[in-house]
Protein backbone atom coordinates (compact mmCIF):
# COMPACT_ATOMS: atom_id res chain seq x y z
CA UNK A 1 0.00 0.00 0.00
CA UNK A 2 1.16 3.51 -0.74
CA UNK A 3 -0.42 6.85 0.14
CA UNK A 4 1.03 10.28 -0.03
CA UNK A 5 0.75 12.69 3.05
CA UNK A 6 0.76 16.59 3.33
CA UNK A 7 4.49 17.40 4.92
CA UNK A 8 2.71 19.07 8.01
CA UNK A 9 2.15 17.40 11.50
CA UNK A 10 -1.49 17.59 11.03
CA UNK A 11 -0.85 14.43 9.02
CA UNK A 12 0.16 12.24 11.96
CA UNK A 13 -3.66 10.74 12.33
CA UNK A 14 -3.86 10.11 9.00
CA UNK A 15 -0.65 8.30 8.98
CA UNK A 16 -1.54 6.30 12.28
CA UNK A 17 -5.09 5.28 10.57
CA UNK A 18 -2.84 4.53 7.31
CA UNK A 19 -1.05 1.53 9.56
CA UNK A 20 -4.31 0.58 11.09
CA UNK A 21 -5.42 -0.15 7.58
CA UNK A 22 -2.44 -1.73 6.18
CA UNK A 23 -2.70 -4.43 9.39
CA UNK A 24 -6.29 -5.01 9.30
CA UNK A 25 -5.97 -5.50 5.06
CA UNK A 26 -3.02 -7.77 6.08
CA UNK A 27 -4.95 -10.00 8.95
CA UNK A 28 -2.12 -8.87 11.39
CA UNK A 29 -2.76 -7.87 14.78
CA UNK A 30 -3.84 -4.48 16.15
CA UNK A 31 -0.57 -4.83 18.47
CA UNK A 32 1.48 -4.49 15.92
CA UNK A 33 1.06 -0.40 15.52
CA UNK A 34 2.37 0.78 18.11
CA UNK A 35 6.04 0.13 16.60
CA UNK A 36 4.97 1.20 12.89
CA UNK A 37 3.37 3.76 14.58
CA UNK A 38 6.54 5.23 16.42
CA UNK A 39 8.69 4.51 12.91
CA UNK A 40 6.49 6.44 11.03
CA UNK A 41 5.96 9.27 13.31
CA UNK A 42 9.74 9.70 14.38
CA UNK A 43 10.56 9.77 10.17
CA UNK A 44 8.10 12.07 9.05
CA UNK A 45 8.78 14.55 11.69
CA UNK A 46 12.27 14.00 11.08
CA UNK A 47 11.66 15.15 7.88
CA UNK A 48 9.68 18.29 8.79
CA UNK A 49 12.38 19.12 10.74
CA UNK A 50 15.97 18.94 8.93
CA UNK A 51 14.34 18.32 4.92
CA UNK A 52 12.83 20.85 2.32
CA UNK A 53 11.46 19.09 -0.21
CA UNK A 54 8.08 19.23 -1.95
CA UNK A 55 4.76 19.16 -0.29
CA UNK A 56 4.36 15.64 -0.06
CA UNK A 57 5.62 12.33 1.13
CA UNK A 58 5.05 9.00 0.31
CA UNK A 59 4.48 6.16 2.26
CA UNK A 60 4.62 2.41 1.05
CA UNK A 61 4.23 -0.19 3.30
CA UNK A 62 4.64 -3.61 2.16
CA UNK A 63 4.95 -7.56 4.20
CA UNK A 64 6.75 -10.34 3.28
CA UNK A 65 5.52 -12.97 5.31
CA UNK A 66 6.14 -11.69 8.99
CA UNK A 67 8.75 -9.10 7.93
CA UNK A 68 6.81 -5.30 7.36
CA UNK A 69 8.66 -2.77 4.74
CA UNK A 70 8.59 0.65 6.12
CA UNK A 71 9.71 3.17 3.12
CA UNK A 72 9.19 7.17 3.03
CA UNK A 73 10.16 8.88 0.32
CA UNK A 74 10.47 12.82 -0.21
CA UNK A 75 10.25 14.48 -3.62
CA UNK A 76 12.43 17.66 -4.44
CA UNK A 77 14.79 17.10 -1.68
CA UNK A 78 17.72 19.68 -1.98
CA UNK A 79 20.18 17.29 0.13
CA UNK A 80 20.71 13.93 1.47
CA UNK A 81 19.45 13.34 5.08
CA UNK A 82 20.71 9.51 5.82
CA UNK A 83 19.63 9.28 9.92
CA UNK A 84 22.08 5.53 9.73
CA UNK A 85 24.81 8.39 9.91
CA UNK A 86 23.18 10.66 12.46
CA UNK A 87 25.09 9.91 15.85
CA UNK A 88 23.39 8.05 18.86
CA UNK A 89 22.67 10.52 21.93
CA UNK A 90 24.02 9.87 25.10
CA UNK A 91 21.06 7.86 27.20
CA UNK A 92 24.18 7.49 30.13
CA UNK A 93 23.70 11.56 30.75
CA UNK A 94 21.66 12.71 33.50
CA UNK A 95 18.88 14.15 32.43
CA UNK A 96 19.78 17.69 32.93
CA UNK A 97 22.89 17.25 31.00
CA UNK A 98 21.33 15.55 27.92
CA UNK A 99 21.10 17.60 25.01
CA UNK A 100 17.57 17.82 23.43
CA UNK A 101 17.20 15.79 19.74
CA UNK A 102 18.22 12.74 18.67
CA UNK A 103 15.56 11.11 20.26
CA UNK A 104 13.65 10.08 18.05
CA UNK A 105 16.35 8.55 15.53
CA UNK A 106 17.58 6.12 18.05
CA UNK A 107 13.96 4.97 18.57
CA UNK A 108 13.89 4.08 15.16
CA UNK A 109 17.44 2.55 15.78
CA UNK A 110 15.44 0.29 18.53
CA UNK A 111 12.71 -0.58 16.75
CA UNK A 112 13.80 -1.82 13.11
CA UNK A 113 15.55 -4.59 11.75
CA UNK A 114 17.52 -2.94 9.37
CA UNK A 115 17.31 0.57 8.09
CA UNK A 116 18.47 1.26 4.44
CA UNK A 117 18.68 5.11 2.82
CA UNK A 118 18.89 6.09 -0.72
CA UNK A 119 19.25 9.63 -2.09
CA UNK A 120 18.67 9.33 -5.87
CA UNK A 121 17.48 12.21 -8.74
CA UNK A 122 16.35 14.61 -5.49
CA UNK A 123 14.50 11.65 -4.13
CA UNK A 124 15.13 10.53 -0.14
CA UNK A 125 14.51 7.25 1.12
CA UNK A 126 14.18 5.38 4.87
CA UNK A 127 13.45 2.33 4.05
CA UNK A 128 12.70 0.33 7.52
CA UNK A 129 12.38 -3.49 7.81
CA UNK A 130 10.66 -4.91 10.80
CA UNK A 131 9.54 -8.34 12.12
CA UNK A 132 5.97 -8.49 13.26
CA UNK A 133 3.44 -10.90 14.91
CA UNK A 134 1.92 -12.84 12.17
CA UNK A 135 -1.05 -13.43 14.22
CA UNK A 136 -4.71 -11.40 14.14
CA UNK B 1 -6.20 13.15 20.21
CA UNK B 2 -4.91 13.96 23.41
CA UNK B 3 -6.97 14.88 26.77
CA UNK B 4 -5.33 16.43 29.88
CA UNK B 5 -7.24 16.18 33.16
CA UNK B 6 -5.66 18.52 35.81
CA UNK B 7 -7.07 17.17 39.37
CA UNK B 8 -6.84 17.56 43.15
CA UNK B 9 -3.44 17.23 44.99
CA UNK B 10 -0.87 17.71 41.80
CA UNK B 11 -2.41 14.62 39.86
CA UNK B 12 -2.36 14.93 35.64
CA UNK B 13 -3.97 12.89 34.00
CA UNK B 14 -3.19 12.40 29.81
CA UNK B 15 -5.77 10.63 27.94
CA UNK B 16 -5.21 9.65 24.02
CA UNK B 17 -1.93 9.84 22.27
CA UNK B 18 1.16 12.39 22.96
CA UNK B 19 2.92 12.96 19.59
CA UNK B 20 4.50 15.59 18.01
CA UNK B 21 0.94 17.20 16.86
CA UNK B 22 -0.36 17.29 20.49
CA UNK B 23 2.93 17.91 22.52
CA UNK B 24 2.88 21.62 22.22
CA UNK B 25 -1.21 21.28 23.69
CA UNK B 26 0.19 19.13 26.77
CA UNK B 27 3.37 21.64 26.96
CA UNK B 28 1.31 24.67 27.34
CA UNK B 29 -1.25 22.65 29.45
CA UNK B 30 1.65 21.60 32.20
CA UNK B 31 3.58 24.56 32.35
CA UNK B 32 2.01 26.44 34.78
CA UNK B 33 1.42 23.80 37.27
CA UNK B 34 3.83 23.91 40.01
CA UNK B 35 5.23 20.46 41.69
CA UNK B 36 4.77 17.85 43.26
CA UNK B 37 3.25 16.24 40.41
CA UNK B 38 1.67 12.78 39.78
CA UNK B 39 1.34 12.29 35.46
CA UNK B 40 -1.14 9.56 35.52
CA UNK B 41 -0.77 7.63 31.88
CA UNK B 42 -2.97 4.91 32.71
CA UNK B 43 -5.03 6.17 29.86
CA UNK B 44 -2.35 7.24 27.39
CA UNK B 45 -2.42 4.92 24.61
CA UNK B 46 0.73 5.99 22.37
CA UNK B 47 4.08 8.25 23.06
CA UNK B 48 6.61 8.66 20.98
CA UNK B 49 9.71 11.41 21.72
CA UNK B 50 8.18 14.60 20.97
CA UNK B 51 5.95 13.69 23.93
CA UNK B 52 8.85 11.69 25.86
CA UNK B 53 10.70 15.33 25.25
CA UNK B 54 7.33 17.43 27.14
CA UNK B 55 7.46 14.51 30.07
CA UNK B 56 11.43 15.25 30.42
CA UNK B 57 10.98 19.10 30.44
CA UNK B 58 8.29 19.24 32.91
CA UNK B 59 10.49 17.40 35.35
CA UNK B 60 13.30 19.06 34.76
CA UNK B 61 11.46 22.50 35.40
CA UNK B 62 10.22 20.93 38.56
CA UNK B 63 13.10 19.58 39.69
CA UNK B 64 14.49 22.23 39.67
CA UNK B 65 11.58 24.46 41.54
CA UNK B 66 12.61 21.90 44.01
CA UNK B 67 9.13 20.12 43.39
CA UNK B 68 8.85 16.24 43.58
CA UNK B 69 7.73 14.31 39.65
CA UNK B 70 6.46 10.88 39.26
CA UNK B 71 5.01 9.18 36.53
CA UNK B 72 1.97 6.56 37.48
CA UNK B 73 0.56 3.80 35.47
CA UNK B 74 2.29 3.08 32.48
CA UNK B 75 0.64 0.98 29.72
CA UNK B 76 2.97 -1.74 28.38
CA UNK B 77 3.86 0.64 24.50
CA UNK B 78 3.91 3.67 26.61
CA UNK B 79 6.91 1.78 29.30
CA UNK B 80 8.87 0.48 26.16
CA UNK B 81 9.17 3.92 25.18
CA UNK B 82 11.08 5.16 28.15
CA UNK B 83 13.16 2.41 28.46
CA UNK B 84 13.94 3.17 24.84
CA UNK B 85 14.42 6.62 25.78
CA UNK B 86 16.76 5.65 28.88
CA UNK B 87 14.33 7.18 31.51
CA UNK B 88 13.21 4.20 33.58
CA UNK B 89 16.17 4.82 35.96
CA UNK B 90 15.76 8.45 35.71
CA UNK B 91 12.93 9.07 37.94
CA UNK B 92 10.36 7.77 39.75
CA UNK B 93 8.16 4.92 37.26
CA UNK B 94 5.16 3.43 39.29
Amino acid sequence: MERRFQRDLSSLPELSRFVEEFLSRQGLAPSNAYDLDLILEELFTNVLKYSSGTDEVAVRLTRDDSTITIALSEFGAAKAYDITLAPEPDLTRPLAERPVGGLGIHMVRKLADTIRYEYKDRVSTTTITKKVSPNA
Amino acid sequence: MLEIQVENEGRVRLKGRLDAASAPKAREALRPLKGPMALDMSDLEYISSAGIGVVVETYKRLHGEGGGFRVLNLRPGVRAVFRYAGLEQMFAIE
